[in-house]
């Protein structure tokens, strides 16, 4: 005896990566679904992805097209993505055309026709492509909902969820969107020259979902979409206990933060161009172990590049990539979407267990922000590390090259990072020099006097006391701590 | 199953009452494949007149409905002495226990949603025992 109870809503997931995440395990079993979006955004893929997926899970697939191109013509266009399985057509999954039968005896007609084949090939999915093409043969509003009703009831009686695809309403809602027990909306949007795929879960019966916009991408693997990171937070970031710390890797730098980084915290190193930043980094990165795996997201600077500044400045961290302590996740600063970039790391991280972080800069989330604030994402992203056990080191660049005032390049990140260094350039007679300073360690007490730092062969190193310091900023303000405003 | 269905639905005639229109066209064209002959009527009021038309071997009533809802329906056939035979299936949204006070003389139950594999063994069980008793009598 079957002990399942037809009355109880059940799982469908659609086997994408990251919509089922959206949707909280998925689809609902004979629930019937919109999704919509114009031309050109996928709606086709999607659909045989998820047809392809269940027919991979040993259902019976049913793909109804109402559009006037031909079957033969769709399946070439998808043949070279990597989920189509040839071996499924005709047998977990049957395509045929609903267009003449629509054309024929309308609204009616199509019913019939779907009555009939999900019945006879005991689907449990159906999707129905072009439904616009069934909204258009509709005489009135009233027929259009009468027959999503019946199409409703159909799929309930047979257990057989059914997709919907179709072009947004002009009239919104429209009659079969009040009805429906959910609506997926694609678009595609332009920033920046750019164009940027773009899901939304406009409605969603029976449970909650991540709600809000999400990107998405299509690649020869089909659909996969990523959650946006805001709505993806792990619980559990609380650390109990006794505060630990992680070594930067300079033991003058460590006593300055009162004995290293506080370990799961979030370091933002801000600082021009040239004074030190991503070479501190490298040398926190090079106390990775096997146990303590390490991790470097580049925006700028390539991982031959990384190679090569390593090996110029920070040799013990060439042991630890040739050991695969360190991995190098480098990625063009114009290339990806934030969600994209931030799960391809997330995912590194959680496979790896990684330790330290390096994220070298911050400009490079912020290329890929386009109109969305960096605030909710980088907080996001914190906890998450956080709730990873990671020490993150952040380098973010500033315009100033000398002098007291620098502008952090990013909005409202003071409170989301635990701790901030700043490192500058200062003029004296005819020399630059670099000088060092925390300003922040949360939840710590830490040394706030100016250092002088210099690279060396062993990478940085940092001025004993502030005395030099002080010898080379006699015309400052008298403690000469930069002034950090925002942009 | 498909085959007793089909045995089952020769010449038997069904109503169905239900006040939602698109289910009662839908469940219509269920029945309807699977062979049997269907009345179907759009509250309790027009069930009633529809049973002093025809003499169906079977009625699935909905529940809840305006006008006459099922328990009136089924009230009114078991105290007529023609009718009083003929099998019901009542189908609701609600739980069996939530209706099964207020509704007596019924043979079996579907949930709505229903399932049309579960509705069609509970006709299929009814039709038969019906036959078996008109055989044996």
């Amino acid at each position: 005896m079957n002990s399942k109870d037809p009355h109880q809503l059940t799982r469908v997931p659609s086997g994408i990566k990251g919509l089922d995440d959206i949707l909280q395990g998925g689809f609902f079993g004979g629930g019937l679904y919109i999704i919509e979006g114009p031309p050109g955004v996928g709606k086709t893929i999607l659909g045989n992805q998820i047809c392809f997926n269940q027919a991979a899970a040993g259902s019976n697939v049913l793909y109804v097209t109402l559009i006037a191109e031909t079957v033969g013509r769709m399946l070439l266009n998808i043949k070279s993505l990597t989920f189509f399985n040839e071996g499924e057509i005709g047998d977990g999954i049957v395509y045929v055309s609903g267009f003449n039968a629509l054309k024929e005896k309308g609204l009616n007609g199509l019913l019939h026709l779907l009555r009939k084949e999900v019945a006879s090939r005991k689907a449990t999915t159906l999707i129905v492509d072009g439904f616009a093409s069934a909204s258009d043969h509709a005489q009135s509003h009233e027929e259009l909902k009468l027959f999503v009703q019946q199409l409703q009831t159909q799929a309930d009686a047979a257990d057989c969820t059914v997709f919907l695809l179709t072009n947004p309403s002009e009239h919104a809602p429209s009659s079969e969107e009040t009805m429906v027990d959910g609506i997926i909306n694609l678009k595609t949007t332009i920033h920046e020259w750019r164009s940027a795929r773009e899901l939304c879960v406009r409605k969603f019966r029976g449970s909650s979902y991540l709600q809000g916009v999400h990107s998405y991408d299509i690649s020869e693997n089909g659909f996969t979409v990523y959650p946006r990171l805001e709505t993806l937070v792990s619980p559990n970031t609380d650390v109990n206990g006794e505060l630990q710390r992680v070594s930067s890797g300079n033991s003058r730098l460590d006593e300055m933060l009162g004995g290293g980084f506080p370990a799961r915290s979030a370091t933002m190193l801000i600082g021009p161009s040239g004074t030190g930043k991503t070479t501190i980094g490298l040398q926190f990165l090079s106390l990775s172990t096997a146990n303590e795996p390490g991790l470097l997201l580049g925006f700028y600077e390539t991982p031959t590049r990384i190679h090569l500044k390593a090996k110029a400045i920070c040799p013990s961290m060439i042991e630890q990539l040739d050991a695969g302590h360190v991995q190098i996740l480098w990625q063009a600063p114009t290339d990806q979407f934030l969600d994209e970039l931030a799960d391809r790391m997330l995912r590194d991280i959680k496979r790896r267990k990684v330790k330290r972080l390096l994220i070298d800069g911050l400009g490079g989330f912020k290329k890929a922000l386009r109109a969305r604030p960096i605030e909710p994402f980088f907080s996001a992203l914190v906890h998450e590390l956080r709730s990873q056990g990671v020490t993150t080191i952040c380098t973010a660049e500033v315009m100033e090259i000398v002098g007291p005032t620098i502008t952090v390049p990013l909005q409202g990140l003071s409170d989301v990072t635990d701790n901030h260094i700043v490192l500058r350039f200062v003029e004296s007679g005819a020399n630059l020099y670099r000088i060092i300073s925390v300003l922040k360690v949360r939840d710590s007490a830490f040394d706030s006097d100016l250092r002088q730092l210099s690279f060396s062969v062993r990478g940085i190193e940092l001025a004993e006391s502030s005395a030099s310091a002080k010898s080379i900023l006699p015309r400052l303000s008298p403690k000469s701590e930069p002034t950090v405003t925002q942009e | 199953m498909e085959k007793s269905l089909k045995a089952c639905a020769a010449k038997k005639t069904i109503l169905i009452v239900d006040d939602e229109f698109g289910i009662l066209e839908v469940l219509e064209s269920i029945l309807s494949d699977a062979g049997f002959k269907v009345i179907s009527a759009i509250n309790g009021q027009d069930a009633l007149t529809r049973l002093r038309e025809t003499m169906p071997d079977l009625v699935i009533v909905d529940f809840m409905m305006p006008l006459l809802d099922g328990a009136g329906v089924i009230k009114a056939m078991r105290a007529d002495e023609k009718f009083s035979a003929v099998p019901v299936i009542v189908a609701s949204a609600l739980p069996e226990k939530a209706i099964s006070e207020r509704c007596v003389g019924y043979q079996a139950f579907v949930r709505k949603p229903f399932k049309t594999e579960r509705l069609m063994a509970e006709i299929t069980r009814l039709l038969d025992r019906t036959s078996s008793s008109s055989a044996l009598s």
